[in-house]
């Protein structure tokens, strides 16, 4: 019977870890949208949750216009981006930016287009410890 | 035995803790008050929901407007006294759309009294569709009385109507949501229809009319998966087909050319080196403009 006790206490641990070690890419995602430059006014702000390293990408959409200027910065759980890299890619699937260069991770990425339509923001991972992080879109004219 | 109780309720207790049981009975009891649900869309709500997130802010054209040297205009909105007349979750949901898109250009413009004036209505709408739950007006009012808070108010307007898209996917509830930013588009289009044809010589005010065909394409595209269960939804479609047309004769002529790219203070600074083109006439502005008048006066009616 103790030993039936045990086990219960353990599976609610087990549980309980579980949990704390899911992804908080709302909160890493919240985190972002006051790190925008200033000037650009709150669009959207991006989950990306790697299922812990299941996902090799999460990609979202935006109908980006003519004119406009967009930034779409990185959080993640330390001062870096813990190797998530932001792409932007056009209708045609064409690689517009990437915020990985030179082995390097940028942390923001600032693009006045200059040619409306729809265009993916995809996220994916590299070398990334978490798989976690969040991502907030603005805008200036 | 009594540890056998004993771990049955701690395993009671963490699971209850959970929560699960209750969310589902929330749902069951909004989905019960949801009238406008019919039997679903032909589509999966992930691929709505996919669509629906790439539908642009109408507070791009609101800034849009300041920003090429526009008044504030305040009969070209939706009038606040129109939000007695909306009794259908269809019609609350379209006009929640449009009041929020009047609400954003009002806060633009800093006209906060009239600001308050569309989010006193917005709540009343939102309420009326149980996702009233999502607008602190209290916050938003404070706000409002001073213009240094017009980055806040623009934050938190924007992430109130986020969440309400966001909840309403979660809850099977996509068709409202389809409405609400299908309204907020056509006020939209119909503001900066109305700015341009008052300014013929702002060529980008022509532009940004045409750009809109993107646009319609996506909201078409999601009005077509109701068609068959939502009657509503089907007379609306109907009403975009005409507008269609119209559009049908806009040419946006897109070509790719490789970005470049600088680092400046630590961001990634694109060149986009594509460009569009887009061919609209003064006649198809005309006729733009008509038909989105057109649909608009049914909405708000």
């Amino acid at each position: 019977m103790k030993k039936l006790f045990l086990f219960t206490l353990l599976l609610v641990f087990a549980g309980s870890f579980s949990v704390i070690g899911q992804c908080d890419s709302e909160a890493l995602s919240n985190q972002c949208i006051p790190k925008l430059a200033s000037g650009f006014t709150f669009l959207k702000s991006y989950k990306i949750d790697g299922a812990g390293g299941t996902k090799d990408k999460v990609e979202y959409s935006y109908v980006f216009t003519k004119g406009t200027q967009y930034m779409i910065n990185l959080c993640a759980t330390g001062a870096n981006t813990d190797g998530i890299v932001v792409s932007l890619y056009d209708s045609n699937r064409n690689k517009v930016a990437s915020s990985k260069v030179n082995n390097q991770f940028i942390t923001a990425i600032a693009y006045p287009c200059n040619a409306t339509g729809i265009y993916y923001i995809q996220y994916t991972f590299d070398g990334s410890s978490s798989y976690c992080g969040g991502s907030a879109l603005g805008f200036k004219r | 035995m009594k540890i056998l109780k004993l771990s049955i309720v701690v395993l009671a207790a963490f699971l209850a803790a959970c929560g699960g049981k209750k969310e589902n009975a929330e749902e069951a009891f909004l989905k019960s008050l949801d009238s406008t649900k019919q039997e679903g869309p032909s589509i999966s709500e992930e691929v709505i929901g996919d669509i629906l997130q790439q539908i642009p802010a109408p507070l791009e054209i609101s800034v849009l407007l300041k920003e090429s040297g526009q008044k504030y205009n305040a009969s070209l909105l939706n009038t606040t006294d129109n939000t007695s007349r909306y009794n259908s979750n269809f019609k609350k949901a379209l006009n929640l759309g449009i009041y929020g898109t009047d609400l954003g250009y009002t806060n633009i413009y800093e006209q906060n009294q009239d600001g308050v004036k569309y989010m006193s209505s917005i709540k009343e709408l939102a309420d009326g569709l149980n996702i009233g739950q999502f607008f602190d007006i209290e916050t938003i009012g404070r706000l409002a009385t001073n213009s240094k808070n017009l980055d806040s108010l623009l934050l938190i307007t924007t992430q109130n109507f986020n969440s309400i898209n966001h909840y309403l996917q979660t809850q099977s509830r996509a068709n409202l949501s389809v409405l609400l930013l299908t309204g907020g588009w056509v006020e939209a289009l119909h503001v900066v229809c109305n700015v341009a044809q008052a300014n013929p010589s702002k060529k980008e005010l022509q532009e940004t009319i045409g750009e809109q065909k993107v646009i319609l394409e996506n909201i078409m595209l999601l009005l077509s998966f109701y068609k068959d269960s939502d009657p509503n939804m089907a007379s609306l479609l109907a009403d975009m087909e005409g507008l269609k047309k119209e559009y049908d004769k806009v040419n946006i002529t897109y070509t790719y050319k490789e970005s470049t790219f600088e680092i400046v203070d630590g961001v990634m600074v694109i060149k986009d080196n594509s460009t569009t083109t887009i061919d609209i006439t003064p006649d198809d502005i005309k006729n733009i403009a008509t038909s989105i008048k057109n649909i608009r006066n049914k909405i708000i009616s």
